[in-house]
């Protein structure tokens, strides 16, 4: 509480009619900079600078006509111009690659897309689609890049009809007992209706039903079978016994439970239910086997085939996008009131970041596959995803924690006192503002994902690195080390400023509503 | 709400018995007990430190009071968060600092919370807000940022969003304290209007124009203690208590 003003006068409304003789604005005073002014400032100040300045722009200078000597005349090129598919897609199928190049424009429009509804205020509907859109890419790409099966329409219903009714362990009715069952079940839903649907419709539909059911029992009804203890028994004694308990024991179930409110909406799942269950008596569960019959969509490619540029690009935007979400609920968890979550979060992140992360690359590669069924393999690459993912996520998180103590805590009050809920305060207004305010940090971090897959070179993955050293040691290509490695930094500079860039752009974009 | 169980507390909205609160070993409020009637303008004044501030925010529990009770509109204000939010959806408030949310537009902090808390449809919520704003005689901002406004205006929206989820009860924690000079009769004429639609207020101010015109009653806190209560004519011509008198002959005569 401040002391504050403790009695101030009235005074008079806000708005002063404009000054009647507004004399205009000057000009500032002629520019005093300018490039030449700017080059006697910084470089030519005394004579010694001026030396200077000179030496080194001699030095650079050779040394830049040298690098360009070379690059025209000496450099063997050859090794990037005839290997350009292996370089760009590696050993991924050539008659696939349209798979990844579509996953690209797809990561691209959603990119498109985010901008624009982050650009003016948008629906915020639109917006959580477009969050949900990002959350689910990465699986998206996953699916897209490794290929997926399906199983065919038939095996679906054939295991959805095995291990729903498992008929292995139902008692299987005899035949002449199949007949009055299913008279019985119908006669008994029958009933029910009658009793607790008022409308005409449904009371005449099923009475239509079991007088179908009542017709497809009649031919039976006459046969001579025998009963219990060998006597003989004519068919239709059970057949009506059945129908009548049924349909008499519905309606006195329905009377019971007409006063439930529910149960009238429920009546035609249940007839649908009981048609299909009614069919399996008739058929005795003759649903077929459970089996699996796939039918592939898109043809499966290995993981362990992604490589070259390729496998660099969707290394860095998959840990990208994987690392995101979880570096904000690591952040979010070390900031929570329950011990419990917020010490096990800490926990990750410091020991995490304790760690460099060719090692947890190491760890991912080795350790991983430990703590797993043996049955369950995970390809190297996806290990590598997840080593990267989870030392992403503790920097990131830290990342957030600073924008998180930033936030005013006024802010989290008005919005409690508007009712908000705790969930929606943190992603309504919590959230929104303190990664705005981290967005440099968050972006520098993506630059470093971006430049750090090359370290999967190391653990044995064919990336964009890893080709290249790989082309290096054929024979055809010996000793284009220089050429290849220039060619590497010309390519991770190129991308790395890009983003760079583009960071900057955002923050412009974003700091329209900034204080 | 049908779960939550109401007390019948009469012609009175806001009920505070014996309400006590700490910061650590000091003792911000030492037993309050107060009662709000439907649609009263309740001034609170008293010297910094008093607990005033406190106070108010322990009527919609954005602190916590340690011991007592508080009854909102027939709601006990107890730990169970059922209760906490439906309070809340029934009390507005309105902070020294504004405390807009500056990412987004004036409409988005008006739609906020009755899209996402009442559910609203968007069309209903921004014809809601836009009634809202030209009430508090600001239409023309609906699509700006908080940080483009004056302080003025942006206390004003402040005041639209609280009324925007149609509370019962409307909280001022010093509403003009922040204010420059020329703005502060502004708000106070936008508060002065809302007073005399029926709403019930409790104002946390150093505006004794405003207490003495707008207010039912006026209640004097110093040192965490309600020390006196009563109608502006009374509380200004005779007061009963000595630390009444000492605070006024100082706020007064200048």
């Amino acid at each position: 509480m401040s002391a504050g003003r403790l009695a101030s006068p009235s005074l008079p409304a806000a708005h002063l009619p404009p000054m009647a003789h507004l004399p205009p604005m000057e000009k500032p005073p002629a520019l005093t900079a300018g490039p030449l002014a700017w080059l006697r400032r910084n470089l030519f100040s005394s004579l010694g600078n001026a030396a200077v300045t000179v030496a080194l722009a001699v030095a650079l200078g050779g040394a830049l006509r040298a690098l360009w000597r070379w690059a025209t005349q000496e450099a063997n090129w050859d090794v990037i111009t005839r290997n350009w598919r292996v370089i760009l897609w590696g050993r991924y199928p050539m008659e696939q690659v349209w798979r990844p190049g579509v996953g690209l424009v797809l990561l691209l429009v959603l990119t498109g897309l985010s901008l624009a509804a982050w650009r003016r205020p948008a629906p915020t509907r639109y917006r959580g689609a477009l969050v949900l859109a990002w959350l689910l890419s990465p699986l998206a790409l996953g699916l897209l890049l490794a290929g997926f099966e399906l199983p065919t329409p038939r095996t679906i219903g054939n295991n959805l009809g095995y291990y729903l009714f498992r008929p292995d362990l139902l008692p299987v009715l005899d035949a002449e007992w199949r007949g009055p069952t299913a008279l019985f079940l119908v006669a008994l839903l029958a009933g029910l209706t009658r009793s607790v649907q008022q409308r005409r419709s449904w009371r005449i539909a099923s009475a239509i039903v079991l007088a179908l059911f009542v017709g497809l029992n009649l031919p039976s009804a006459f046969t001579i079978r025998s009963g219990p203890a060998g006597i003989p028994l004519p068919a239709a004694l059970p057949l009506a016994l059945a129908g009548v308990i049924g349909g008499f024991g519905g309606a006195a179930l329905g009377r019971r439970l007409a006063n439930l409110e529910g149960l009238r909406r429920w009546l035609a799942p249940l007839w649908l239910a009981l048609l299909a269950v009614t069919l399996l008596v008739l058929t005795q569960f003759d649903v077929g086997r459970p089996e699996f019959d796939p039918a592939a969509v898109l043809v499966p490619v290995q993981p362990n085939l992604w490589s070259g540029i390729m496998l660099t690009l969707v290394l860095s935007t998959v840990t990208i996008l994987l690392s995101f979400p979880l570096g904000v609920l690591l952040a979010l968890g070390r900031a929570s009131r329950l011990p419990v979550i917020r010490l096990s979060c800490i926990a990750v992140i410091e020991v995490v970041r304790g760690v460099p992360l060719i090692t947890v690359l190491f760890m991912a590669q080795v350790m991983l596959p430990m703590f797993l069924p043996l049955e369950l393999t995970i390809d190297r690459v996806i290990r590598a995803i997840a080593g990267m993912t989870l030392f992403t996520a503790a920097y990131l998180a830290e990342v957030v924690r600073g924008g998180l103590q930033a936030v005013p805590r006024e802010q989290l009050q008005a919005a409690r006192a508007l009712g908000l809920s705790e969930l929606l305060v943190t992603a309504l207004v919590l959230l929104p503002q303190a990664l705005r305010l981290v967005i440099p940090a968050i972006m520098g971090q993506f630059v470093s994902v971006f430049k750090d897959t090359s370290l999967v070179a190391i653990v044995g993955l064919l990336d964009l690195l890893g080709i290249l050293n790989s082309i290096t040691k054929q024979r055809e290509f010996l000793g284009t080390v220089r050429e290849v490695y220039l060619f590497a930094a010309v390519f991770y500079f190129v991308f790395s400023y890009g983003l760079s860039a583009a960071s900057r752009r955002l923050e412009a974009r974003l700091g329209v509503g900034s204080r | 709400m049908p779960d939550i169980q109401r007390i019948d507390t009469g012609d009175d909205i806001i009920v505070c018995e014996n309400v006590k609160k700490w910061f650590g070993e000091f003792q911000a409020l030492r037993g309050i007990s107060l009662r709000v009637r439907r649609g009263e303008v309740l001034v609170i004044i008293g010297p910094s430190g008093s607990g005033k501030s406190t106070f108010i925010r322990t009527i919609n529990r954005l602190e916590e009071h340690q011991e007592g009770r508080i009854v909102v509109d027939g709601i006990e204000l107890s730990h169970d968060v059922r209760n906490i939010a439906a309070i809340r959806s029934e009390i507005g408030m309105v902070f020294q600092q504004f405390n807009l949310f500056p990412h987004l537009t004036v409409m988005q902090n008006l739609t906020l919370a009755p899209i996402w808390v009442r559910r609203w449809p968007q069309a209903r919520a921004e014809a809601k807000a836009m009634e809202l704003l030209e009430r508090v005689g600001i239409p023309e901002q609906a699509h700006k940022y908080p940080g483009q406004l004056s302080g003025g205006q942006q206390q004003r929206v402040a005041i639209a969003r609280a009324l925007a989820m149609e509370p019962r009860i409307m909280l001022f924690d010093e509403p003009t304290s922040a204010l420059d000079p020329e703005m502060i009769k502004e708000v106070l004429d936008v508060m002065q209007e809302l007073a005399h639609t029926g709403i019930t207020m409790v104002v946390v101010t150093h505006e004794m124009g405003f207490a003495r015109e707008v207010a039912d009653r006026i209640a004097f806190f110093d040192f965490g203690l309600l020390v006196e209560i009563g109608p502006p004519d009374q509380f200004f011509r005779q007061p009963q208590h000595e630390r009444t008198k000492l605070f006024l002959s100082q706020i007064l005569h200048q």
